[in-house]
Protein backbone atom coordinates (compact mmCIF):
# COMPACT_ATOMS: atom_id res chain seq x y z
CA UNK A 1 0.00 0.00 0.00
CA UNK A 2 1.58 3.22 -1.14
CA UNK A 3 -1.09 5.40 0.38
CA UNK A 4 1.22 8.22 1.43
CA UNK A 5 3.56 8.26 -1.51
CA UNK A 6 1.72 10.74 -3.73
CA UNK A 7 1.84 14.43 -2.99
CA UNK A 8 -1.56 14.79 -4.65
CA UNK A 9 -3.14 13.18 -1.66
CA UNK A 10 -4.09 15.56 1.06
CA UNK A 11 -4.16 14.26 4.56
CA UNK A 12 -7.93 14.23 4.41
CA UNK A 13 -8.03 12.10 1.28
CA UNK A 14 -5.53 9.78 2.79
CA UNK A 15 -7.68 9.36 5.87
CA UNK A 16 -10.71 8.61 3.68
CA UNK A 17 -8.93 5.92 1.71
CA UNK A 18 -7.14 4.28 4.59
CA UNK A 19 -10.08 2.25 5.95
CA UNK A 20 -11.07 1.21 2.42
CA UNK A 21 -7.56 0.08 1.65
CA UNK A 22 -7.41 -1.82 4.92
CA UNK A 23 -10.76 -3.44 4.24
CA UNK A 24 -9.56 -4.51 0.81
CA UNK A 25 -6.36 -5.87 2.25
CA UNK A 26 -8.28 -8.04 4.69
CA UNK A 27 -11.05 -9.27 2.43
CA UNK A 28 -9.53 -9.58 -1.00
CA UNK A 29 -5.87 -10.38 -1.14
CA UNK A 30 -5.63 -10.62 -4.96
CA UNK A 31 -6.62 -6.95 -5.35
CA UNK A 32 -3.39 -5.88 -3.76
CA UNK A 33 -0.50 -5.03 -5.98
CA UNK A 34 2.24 -7.51 -6.85
CA UNK A 35 4.26 -8.82 -3.99
CA UNK A 36 1.33 -8.80 -1.63
CA UNK A 37 3.29 -10.95 0.77
CA UNK A 38 6.69 -9.31 0.37
CA UNK A 39 6.09 -7.57 3.65
CA UNK A 40 8.00 -7.75 6.84
CA UNK A 41 5.87 -10.64 8.00
CA UNK A 42 8.01 -13.16 9.81
CA UNK A 43 8.24 -16.80 8.63
CA UNK A 44 5.71 -17.97 11.23
CA UNK A 45 3.01 -15.61 9.91
CA UNK A 46 3.72 -16.61 6.31
CA UNK A 47 3.30 -20.26 7.21
CA UNK A 48 0.08 -19.51 9.11
CA UNK A 49 -1.25 -17.69 6.05
CA UNK A 50 -0.40 -20.66 3.81
CA UNK A 51 -2.09 -23.00 6.28
CA UNK A 52 -5.25 -20.89 6.10
CA UNK A 53 -5.20 -20.96 2.30
CA UNK A 54 -4.40 -24.65 2.00
CA UNK A 55 -5.72 -27.78 3.59
CA UNK A 56 -2.34 -29.45 3.92
CA UNK A 57 -1.28 -32.18 6.33
CA UNK A 58 2.30 -31.37 5.45
CA UNK A 59 2.07 -27.73 6.55
CA UNK A 60 0.19 -28.55 9.76
CA UNK A 61 2.05 -31.69 10.79
CA UNK A 62 3.83 -30.14 13.74
CA UNK A 63 1.96 -27.57 15.85
CA UNK A 64 4.93 -27.53 18.26
CA UNK A 65 7.28 -26.50 15.47
CA UNK A 66 4.89 -23.76 14.41
CA UNK A 67 5.01 -22.33 17.92
CA UNK A 68 8.81 -22.62 18.00
CA UNK A 69 9.24 -20.72 14.72
CA UNK A 70 9.33 -17.32 16.39
CA UNK A 71 12.30 -18.49 18.43
CA UNK A 72 14.02 -20.31 15.60
CA UNK A 73 17.71 -20.87 16.34
CA UNK A 74 18.36 -20.06 12.68
CA UNK A 75 17.87 -16.36 13.55
CA UNK A 76 21.17 -16.57 15.43
CA UNK A 77 22.80 -18.13 12.37
CA UNK A 78 21.48 -15.26 10.28
CA UNK A 79 22.87 -12.68 12.71
CA UNK A 80 26.27 -14.34 12.74
CA UNK A 81 26.09 -14.59 8.97
CA UNK A 82 25.44 -10.87 8.68
CA UNK A 83 28.60 -10.15 10.65
CA UNK A 84 30.61 -12.57 8.53
CA UNK A 85 29.19 -11.05 5.35
CA UNK A 86 30.43 -7.57 6.24
CA UNK A 87 33.70 -8.62 7.81
CA UNK A 88 36.90 -8.19 5.80
CA UNK A 89 38.07 -11.79 5.51
CA UNK A 90 40.28 -14.18 3.60
CA UNK A 91 43.72 -13.68 2.04
CA UNK A 92 42.37 -10.62 0.17
CA UNK A 93 40.89 -9.07 3.33
CA UNK A 94 37.62 -8.18 1.64
CA UNK A 95 33.99 -8.29 2.66
CA UNK A 96 31.28 -9.87 0.53
CA UNK A 97 29.59 -6.52 -0.10
CA UNK A 98 30.60 -6.57 -3.76
CA UNK A 99 29.24 -10.07 -4.36
CA UNK A 100 26.51 -10.12 -6.99
CA UNK A 101 23.75 -12.61 -6.28
CA UNK A 102 21.94 -11.67 -9.47
CA UNK A 103 20.41 -8.33 -8.59
CA UNK A 104 23.60 -6.31 -8.53
CA UNK A 105 26.65 -6.18 -6.23
CA UNK A 106 25.63 -6.34 -2.60
CA UNK A 107 21.89 -6.46 -3.32
CA UNK A 108 20.46 -9.19 -1.15
CA UNK A 109 16.77 -8.24 -0.87
CA UNK A 110 14.85 -10.90 -2.78
CA UNK A 111 17.99 -12.18 -4.52
CA UNK A 112 17.75 -15.75 -3.25
CA UNK A 113 14.09 -16.04 -4.32
CA UNK A 114 15.35 -15.52 -7.88
CA UNK A 115 18.00 -18.21 -7.78
CA UNK A 116 19.28 -20.41 -9.35
CA UNK A 117 20.02 -18.07 -12.23
CA UNK A 118 22.53 -17.56 -15.05
CA UNK A 119 25.63 -15.51 -14.27
CA UNK A 120 27.51 -14.09 -17.23
CA UNK A 121 30.81 -13.81 -15.34
CA UNK A 122 31.01 -17.56 -14.87
CA UNK A 123 28.81 -18.53 -17.81
CA UNK A 124 26.98 -20.89 -15.48
CA UNK A 125 23.64 -21.28 -13.78
CA UNK A 126 24.40 -21.03 -10.07
CA UNK A 127 22.45 -21.60 -6.89
CA UNK A 128 22.99 -19.70 -3.65
CA UNK A 129 25.69 -22.01 -2.32
CA UNK A 130 27.76 -22.19 -5.52
CA UNK A 131 27.49 -18.42 -6.00
CA UNK A 132 28.55 -17.76 -2.43
CA UNK A 133 31.55 -20.08 -2.82
CA UNK A 134 32.43 -18.33 -6.08
CA UNK A 135 32.44 -14.92 -4.34
CA UNK A 136 34.43 -16.21 -1.37
CA UNK A 137 37.05 -17.48 -3.80
CA UNK A 138 37.21 -14.58 -6.20
CA UNK A 139 36.60 -11.65 -3.83
CA UNK A 140 38.07 -12.94 -0.57
CA UNK A 141 40.68 -15.30 -1.97
CA UNK A 142 39.60 -18.43 -0.12
CA UNK A 143 40.48 -21.76 -1.69
CA UNK A 144 38.77 -25.16 -1.57
CA UNK A 145 41.03 -26.26 1.27
CA UNK A 146 39.97 -23.38 3.53
CA UNK A 147 37.52 -24.36 6.24
CA UNK A 148 35.33 -21.35 5.38
CA UNK A 149 34.46 -23.04 2.08
CA UNK A 150 35.20 -26.67 2.79
CA UNK A 151 32.83 -27.10 5.73
CA UNK A 152 29.32 -27.09 4.25
CA UNK A 153 27.23 -28.54 7.05
CA UNK A 154 26.28 -27.72 10.63
CA UNK A 155 25.01 -24.60 12.38
CA UNK A 156 28.56 -23.65 13.31
CA UNK A 157 29.86 -23.53 9.74
CA UNK A 158 30.53 -20.22 7.98
CA UNK A 159 28.63 -21.56 4.96
CA UNK A 160 25.43 -22.13 6.93
CA UNK A 161 25.66 -18.79 8.72
CA UNK A 162 26.22 -16.87 5.49
CA UNK A 163 23.57 -18.80 3.56
CA UNK A 164 21.04 -18.23 6.34
CA UNK A 165 21.71 -14.50 6.38
CA UNK A 166 21.50 -14.11 2.61
CA UNK A 167 18.45 -16.37 2.26
CA UNK A 168 16.63 -14.58 5.09
CA UNK A 169 16.74 -11.43 2.98
CA UNK A 170 14.25 -13.19 0.70
CA UNK A 171 11.77 -14.06 3.41
CA UNK A 172 8.25 -13.42 2.13
CA UNK A 173 9.43 -12.93 -1.44
CA UNK A 174 7.74 -15.09 -4.01
CA UNK A 175 9.95 -17.70 -5.66
CA UNK A 176 10.70 -16.41 -9.11
CA UNK A 177 13.76 -18.06 -10.63
CA UNK A 178 14.40 -16.64 -14.11
CA UNK A 179 14.05 -18.95 -17.10
CA UNK A 180 14.94 -16.48 -19.83
CA UNK A 181 18.44 -17.69 -20.56
CA UNK A 182 18.73 -20.92 -22.55
CA UNK A 183 21.01 -22.38 -19.86
CA UNK A 184 18.46 -21.62 -17.14
CA UNK A 185 15.82 -23.44 -19.15
CA UNK A 186 18.15 -26.35 -19.95
CA UNK A 187 19.11 -26.79 -16.29
CA UNK A 188 15.51 -26.61 -15.08
CA UNK A 189 14.44 -29.21 -17.65
CA UNK A 190 17.34 -31.53 -16.81
CA UNK A 191 16.34 -31.11 -13.17
CA UNK A 192 12.86 -32.28 -14.05
CA UNK A 193 14.29 -35.42 -15.65
CA UNK A 194 16.40 -36.02 -12.54
CA UNK A 195 13.34 -35.55 -10.33
CA UNK A 196 11.47 -38.35 -12.11
CA UNK A 197 14.51 -40.54 -12.74
CA UNK A 198 14.09 -43.91 -11.07
CA UNK A 199 17.30 -45.77 -10.25
CA UNK A 200 19.10 -47.78 -7.61
CA UNK A 201 18.09 -50.80 -5.56
CA UNK A 202 14.71 -49.37 -4.59
CA UNK A 203 13.74 -47.99 -8.03
CA UNK A 204 12.82 -44.71 -6.34
CA UNK A 205 12.84 -41.20 -7.73
CA UNK A 206 12.08 -37.91 -5.97
CA UNK A 207 8.57 -38.30 -7.36
CA UNK A 208 8.02 -41.55 -5.41
CA UNK A 209 7.63 -39.52 -2.23
CA UNK A 210 6.83 -36.04 -3.54
CA UNK A 211 4.20 -36.65 -6.23
CA UNK A 212 1.04 -36.80 -4.11
CA UNK A 213 -0.47 -34.96 -1.16
CA UNK A 214 -0.88 -36.43 2.31
CA UNK A 215 1.61 -39.26 1.85
CA UNK A 216 3.83 -40.39 4.70
CA UNK A 217 7.05 -42.32 5.16
CA UNK A 218 6.49 -43.66 8.65
CA UNK A 219 5.30 -40.59 10.60
CA UNK A 220 6.76 -37.95 8.26
CA UNK A 221 4.18 -36.19 6.12
CA UNK A 222 5.76 -35.56 2.73
CA UNK A 223 5.40 -32.37 0.68
CA UNK A 224 3.84 -32.64 -2.78
CA UNK A 225 5.87 -31.02 -5.54
CA UNK A 226 2.66 -30.43 -7.55
CA UNK A 227 1.21 -28.23 -4.83
CA UNK A 228 3.16 -24.95 -4.70
CA UNK A 229 1.54 -23.81 -1.43
CA UNK A 230 3.07 -26.72 0.44
CA UNK A 231 6.12 -27.11 -1.79
CA UNK A 232 7.34 -23.63 -0.88
CA UNK A 233 7.90 -24.77 2.69
CA UNK A 234 9.64 -27.91 1.46
CA UNK A 235 12.23 -25.90 -0.48
CA UNK A 236 12.65 -23.11 2.07
CA UNK A 237 16.22 -23.77 3.17
CA UNK A 238 18.16 -22.97 5.30
CA UNK A 239 15.97 -24.37 8.01
CA UNK A 240 16.65 -25.75 11.44
CA UNK A 241 15.92 -29.47 11.51
CA UNK A 242 14.56 -29.89 15.02
CA UNK A 243 15.33 -33.62 15.05
CA UNK A 244 18.92 -32.93 14.03
CA UNK A 245 19.54 -29.88 16.26
CA UNK A 246 21.16 -28.23 13.27
CA UNK A 247 20.62 -25.62 10.64
CA UNK A 248 20.49 -27.29 7.22
CA UNK A 249 20.88 -26.35 3.55
CA UNK A 250 19.33 -27.41 0.23
CA UNK A 251 22.44 -29.51 -0.39
CA UNK A 252 21.87 -31.33 2.88
CA UNK A 253 18.24 -32.08 1.96
CA UNK A 254 19.11 -33.45 -1.49
CA UNK A 255 21.98 -35.50 -0.09
CA UNK A 256 19.67 -37.02 2.53
CA UNK A 257 16.97 -37.93 0.00
CA UNK A 258 19.42 -39.68 -2.35
CA UNK A 259 20.94 -41.51 0.60
CA UNK A 260 17.53 -42.81 1.68
CA UNK A 261 16.76 -43.75 -1.93
CA UNK A 262 19.95 -45.85 -1.92
CA UNK A 263 21.34 -43.82 -4.79
CA UNK A 264 24.66 -41.97 -4.97
CA UNK A 265 25.98 -39.09 -2.94
CA UNK A 266 25.30 -35.84 -4.79
CA UNK A 267 28.43 -33.72 -5.24
CA UNK A 268 28.43 -30.28 -3.61
CA UNK A 269 28.26 -27.45 -6.12
CA UNK A 270 27.58 -29.87 -8.97
CA UNK A 271 25.40 -28.99 -11.93
CA UNK A 272 23.27 -32.06 -11.13
CA UNK A 273 22.43 -30.45 -7.79
CA UNK A 274 21.84 -27.02 -9.32
CA UNK A 275 19.60 -28.53 -12.03
CA UNK A 276 17.49 -30.25 -9.39
CA UNK A 277 17.26 -27.06 -7.33
CA UNK A 278 16.28 -25.13 -10.49
CA UNK A 279 13.40 -27.51 -11.04
CA UNK A 280 12.22 -27.57 -7.45
CA UNK A 281 12.33 -23.78 -7.14
CA UNK A 282 10.35 -23.41 -10.36
CA UNK A 283 7.74 -25.75 -8.85
CA UNK A 284 7.23 -23.32 -5.94
CA UNK A 285 6.93 -20.31 -8.22
CA UNK A 286 4.75 -17.41 -6.98
CA UNK A 287 4.57 -18.76 -3.45
CA UNK A 288 6.25 -16.87 -0.60
CA UNK A 289 9.56 -18.16 0.74
CA UNK A 290 9.65 -19.01 4.45
CA UNK A 291 13.13 -18.02 5.56
CA UNK A 292 14.62 -19.13 7.76
CA UNK A 293 12.35 -22.11 8.26
CA UNK A 294 12.04 -24.69 11.00
CA UNK A 295 11.39 -28.28 10.05
CA UNK A 296 10.83 -31.55 11.91
CA UNK B 1 70.02 -19.82 -20.12
CA UNK B 2 67.72 -18.76 -22.90
CA UNK B 3 66.33 -22.28 -23.12
CA UNK B 4 65.59 -22.57 -19.43
CA UNK B 5 63.86 -19.18 -19.52
CA UNK B 6 61.58 -20.22 -22.32
CA UNK B 7 60.81 -23.48 -20.53
CA UNK B 8 59.94 -21.48 -17.43
CA UNK B 9 57.77 -19.09 -19.44
CA UNK B 10 56.11 -22.01 -21.15
CA UNK B 11 55.44 -23.72 -17.83
CA UNK B 12 54.02 -20.53 -16.37
CA UNK B 13 51.77 -20.13 -19.40
CA UNK B 14 50.64 -23.74 -19.11
CA UNK B 15 49.89 -23.35 -15.41
CA UNK B 16 47.99 -20.15 -16.16
CA UNK B 17 45.92 -21.91 -18.82
CA UNK B 18 45.21 -24.84 -16.51
CA UNK B 19 44.24 -22.53 -13.65
CA UNK B 20 41.88 -20.53 -15.82
CA UNK B 21 40.25 -23.59 -17.29
CA UNK B 22 39.80 -25.13 -13.85
CA UNK B 23 38.42 -22.12 -12.03
CA UNK B 24 36.22 -20.43 -14.60
CA UNK B 25 33.36 -22.85 -14.13
CA UNK B 26 33.60 -24.13 -17.67
CA UNK B 27 32.62 -27.71 -18.00
CA UNK B 28 35.19 -29.57 -20.03
CA UNK B 29 34.54 -32.94 -21.54
CA UNK B 30 37.52 -34.48 -23.27
CA UNK B 31 38.98 -31.05 -23.91
CA UNK B 32 35.80 -29.48 -25.19
CA UNK B 33 33.17 -27.67 -23.20
CA UNK B 34 29.91 -29.58 -23.14
CA UNK B 35 27.14 -27.54 -24.64
CA UNK B 36 24.13 -28.03 -22.41
CA UNK B 37 21.79 -26.26 -24.78
CA UNK B 38 22.28 -28.64 -27.69
CA UNK B 39 21.40 -31.70 -25.60
CA UNK B 40 17.92 -33.00 -24.91
CA UNK B 41 16.97 -32.71 -21.23
CA UNK B 42 17.35 -36.50 -20.92
CA UNK B 43 20.84 -36.36 -22.42
CA UNK B 44 21.79 -33.48 -20.16
CA UNK B 45 20.54 -35.32 -17.06
CA UNK B 46 22.66 -38.37 -17.96
CA UNK B 47 25.61 -36.09 -18.69
CA UNK B 48 25.29 -34.38 -15.30
CA UNK B 49 25.23 -37.71 -13.47
CA UNK B 50 27.92 -39.64 -15.32
CA UNK B 51 30.22 -37.21 -17.15
CA UNK B 52 29.99 -34.08 -15.01
CA UNK B 53 30.51 -36.05 -11.78
CA UNK B 54 27.29 -34.90 -10.20
CA UNK B 55 27.36 -37.93 -7.95
CA UNK B 56 30.16 -39.83 -6.24
CA UNK B 57 30.11 -42.78 -8.60
CA UNK B 58 33.21 -44.60 -7.41
CA UNK B 59 31.96 -45.40 -3.93
CA UNK B 60 31.74 -49.15 -3.32
CA UNK B 61 28.27 -50.57 -2.76
CA UNK B 62 27.25 -53.44 -0.48
CA UNK B 63 26.10 -55.77 -3.27
CA UNK B 64 29.50 -55.45 -5.01
CA UNK B 65 30.67 -53.04 -7.67
CA UNK B 66 30.33 -49.27 -7.39
CA UNK B 67 27.63 -46.64 -7.20
CA UNK B 68 28.02 -46.13 -10.94
CA UNK B 69 26.27 -49.48 -11.46
CA UNK B 70 23.35 -48.47 -9.24
CA UNK B 71 22.87 -45.12 -10.93
CA UNK B 72 22.56 -46.76 -14.36
CA UNK B 73 18.94 -47.43 -15.18
CA UNK B 74 17.61 -50.80 -16.30
CA UNK B 75 14.78 -51.08 -18.82
CA UNK B 76 11.90 -50.97 -16.32
CA UNK B 77 13.38 -47.93 -14.58
CA UNK B 78 13.84 -46.15 -17.90
CA UNK B 79 10.33 -46.83 -19.19
CA UNK B 80 8.62 -45.93 -15.91
CA UNK B 81 10.72 -42.75 -15.40
CA UNK B 82 9.69 -41.48 -18.83
CA UNK B 83 6.04 -41.41 -17.70
CA UNK B 84 6.89 -38.61 -15.25
CA UNK B 85 3.55 -37.91 -13.53
CA UNK B 86 1.35 -39.63 -16.10
CA UNK B 87 -0.63 -42.75 -15.31
CA UNK B 88 0.73 -45.81 -17.03
CA UNK B 89 -1.05 -46.48 -20.36
CA UNK B 90 -2.04 -49.98 -21.44
CA UNK B 91 0.73 -50.60 -23.97
CA UNK B 92 3.45 -49.43 -21.56
CA UNK B 93 1.85 -51.51 -18.81
CA UNK B 94 1.90 -54.56 -21.07
CA UNK B 95 5.54 -54.00 -21.97
CA UNK B 96 6.69 -53.53 -18.36
CA UNK B 97 4.76 -56.47 -16.92
CA UNK B 98 6.12 -58.71 -19.70
CA UNK B 99 9.71 -57.73 -18.85
CA UNK B 100 8.99 -58.35 -15.17
CA UNK B 101 7.37 -61.75 -15.79
CA UNK B 102 10.17 -62.87 -18.09
CA UNK B 103 12.71 -62.16 -15.36
CA UNK B 104 10.73 -63.68 -12.51
CA UNK B 105 12.64 -66.27 -10.50
CA UNK B 106 10.63 -68.71 -8.42
CA UNK B 107 11.98 -70.74 -5.50
CA UNK B 108 12.96 -74.34 -6.17
CA UNK B 109 9.98 -76.58 -5.51
CA UNK B 110 6.80 -75.02 -4.15
CA UNK B 111 6.39 -71.62 -2.55
CA UNK B 112 6.42 -72.14 1.22
CA UNK B 113 5.87 -69.93 4.22
CA UNK B 114 8.75 -69.26 6.63
CA UNK B 115 8.71 -67.91 10.18
CA UNK B 116 6.28 -65.02 10.78
CA UNK B 117 8.28 -63.82 13.79
CA UNK B 118 11.38 -63.38 11.68
CA UNK B 119 9.20 -61.82 9.03
CA UNK B 120 7.80 -59.35 11.53
CA UNK B 121 11.33 -58.24 12.43
CA UNK B 122 12.14 -57.87 8.75
CA UNK B 123 9.15 -55.70 7.84
CA UNK B 124 10.12 -53.23 10.58
CA UNK B 125 13.78 -53.10 9.64
CA UNK B 126 14.62 -50.26 7.26
CA UNK B 127 18.38 -50.65 7.54
CA UNK B 128 20.64 -51.51 4.67
CA UNK B 129 22.24 -50.57 1.37
CA UNK B 130 22.65 -46.86 2.09
CA UNK B 131 25.91 -45.44 0.77
CA UNK B 132 27.26 -41.92 0.89
CA UNK B 133 28.17 -39.59 3.76
CA UNK B 134 27.40 -42.61 5.97
CA UNK B 135 27.43 -46.19 4.79
CA UNK B 136 25.36 -49.08 6.18
CA UNK B 137 27.69 -51.82 7.38
CA UNK B 138 25.94 -55.12 6.76
CA UNK B 139 28.52 -56.91 8.90
CA UNK B 140 27.13 -55.05 11.91
CA UNK B 141 23.45 -55.32 11.11
CA UNK B 142 21.49 -57.26 8.48
CA UNK B 143 19.38 -55.27 6.03
CA UNK B 144 15.60 -55.52 6.26
CA UNK B 145 12.52 -55.28 4.06
CA UNK B 146 11.50 -51.76 5.19
CA UNK B 147 7.78 -52.50 4.57
CA UNK B 148 6.58 -50.38 7.53
CA UNK B 149 7.93 -47.23 5.90
CA UNK B 150 5.04 -47.38 3.42
CA UNK B 151 2.41 -49.92 4.62
CA UNK B 152 0.07 -50.11 7.58
CA UNK B 153 0.90 -53.42 9.28
CA UNK B 154 -0.25 -55.10 12.53
CA UNK B 155 -1.89 -53.04 15.26
CA UNK B 156 0.65 -54.04 17.91
CA UNK B 157 3.49 -52.40 16.05
CA UNK B 158 4.97 -49.44 17.90
CA UNK B 159 6.75 -47.93 14.88
CA UNK B 160 4.43 -45.52 13.06
CA UNK B 161 3.64 -46.77 9.57
CA UNK B 162 3.71 -44.87 6.30
CA UNK B 163 0.93 -44.73 3.73
CA UNK B 164 2.72 -44.59 0.37
CA UNK B 165 1.49 -48.13 -0.16
CA UNK B 166 -1.87 -49.71 0.70
CA UNK B 167 -2.74 -51.04 4.17
CA UNK B 168 -1.75 -54.68 4.64
CA UNK B 169 -3.62 -55.19 7.91
CA UNK B 170 -5.54 -58.45 7.77
CA UNK B 171 -3.79 -59.39 4.51
CA UNK B 172 -3.98 -63.16 5.04
CA UNK B 173 -7.31 -63.12 6.83
CA UNK B 174 -9.14 -61.89 3.75
CA UNK B 175 -7.14 -63.87 1.20
CA UNK B 176 -6.44 -67.27 2.76
CA UNK B 177 -3.48 -69.42 1.75
CA UNK B 178 -4.42 -70.95 -1.59
CA UNK B 179 -1.74 -71.71 -4.17
CA UNK B 180 -2.89 -68.70 -6.18
CA UNK B 181 -2.59 -66.33 -3.21
CA UNK B 182 0.85 -67.71 -2.37
CA UNK B 183 2.09 -67.24 -5.95
CA UNK B 184 0.58 -63.75 -6.23
CA UNK B 185 2.11 -62.64 -2.91
CA UNK B 186 5.50 -64.00 -3.90
CA UNK B 187 5.37 -62.20 -7.25
CA UNK B 188 4.41 -58.87 -5.68
CA UNK B 189 7.32 -59.07 -3.23
CA UNK B 190 9.83 -60.38 -5.79
CA UNK B 191 8.87 -58.04 -8.62
CA UNK B 192 5.63 -56.06 -8.24
CA UNK B 193 5.85 -54.71 -11.80
CA UNK B 194 4.65 -58.12 -12.97
CA UNK B 195 1.26 -57.33 -11.42
CA UNK B 196 1.33 -53.52 -11.06
CA UNK B 197 3.45 -52.13 -13.92
CA UNK B 198 5.38 -48.99 -12.97
CA UNK B 199 4.30 -49.25 -9.34
CA UNK B 200 6.22 -47.21 -6.74
CA UNK B 201 6.98 -50.41 -4.82
CA UNK B 202 10.59 -51.63 -4.97
CA UNK B 203 11.53 -54.97 -6.53
CA UNK B 204 12.76 -56.33 -3.23
CA UNK B 205 13.51 -59.81 -4.60
CA UNK B 206 14.62 -59.02 -8.13
CA UNK B 207 16.90 -56.20 -6.97
CA UNK B 208 18.49 -58.40 -4.31
CA UNK B 209 17.31 -56.38 -1.34
CA UNK B 210 16.06 -59.48 0.45
CA UNK B 211 16.80 -63.15 -0.29
CA UNK B 212 14.52 -66.16 -0.80
CA UNK B 213 14.52 -67.16 2.86
CA UNK B 214 13.59 -63.62 3.88
CA UNK B 215 10.78 -63.53 1.31
CA UNK B 216 9.37 -66.73 2.89
CA UNK B 217 9.50 -65.08 6.32
CA UNK B 218 7.79 -61.90 5.11
CA UNK B 219 5.13 -64.03 3.39
CA UNK B 220 4.57 -65.90 6.68
CA UNK B 221 4.10 -62.58 8.45
CA UNK B 222 1.47 -61.64 5.84
CA UNK B 223 -0.32 -65.00 5.46
CA UNK B 224 0.12 -67.07 8.63
CA UNK B 225 -3.14 -67.01 10.64
CA UNK B 226 -1.05 -66.76 13.85
CA UNK B 227 0.70 -63.59 12.64
CA UNK B 228 -0.47 -60.44 14.47
CA UNK B 229 -1.32 -58.85 11.11
CA UNK B 230 -4.19 -61.38 10.84
CA UNK B 231 -5.37 -61.18 14.42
Amino acid sequence: MKRNSSKLYTLQQALYTLPIALALAVTSRPLLAECSICTNEPPKQILEMLIKQTDSDYLTQSPQNLIMMSENAAYFSAEEGEELFHEKRGPKKASLKSCDFGKGPGVLKGAYAEMPRYFADTDRVMDLESRLVHCMKTIQGFTNSDKAIKKRHGSGSDMMKLQTYIASQSNGYEWNPPLDHTLEKAMRDAGEVLFYRRAGMLDFSCNTCHGETGKRVRASVLPNMNRPEEWTKAISWPAVRVGQHNNRSSLHRVRGCYWQMRQGRIAKGSDALIALISFWTDAARDQPAILPDLKR
Amino acid sequence: MKNSMSIKTGLAALIAVLTVSCTSGYKKVSGKRANYTTMSSEELAEHLIFKDRGFKLNQKVQEGGTMRDRMKQDEIQKICSALKKRQVDSSTAQKVSTIAKNNMLYPKGSIRLGDWKKGRALVQNAFGFRVGHKTDKHSKRKPGGMCVNCHLLDSKMTIPSGNLGPSLRGYGKTRGQSEGVMKYTYEVIYNPHSVFPCTNMPRLGANGFINQEQIRDVMAYLLDPKSPINQ
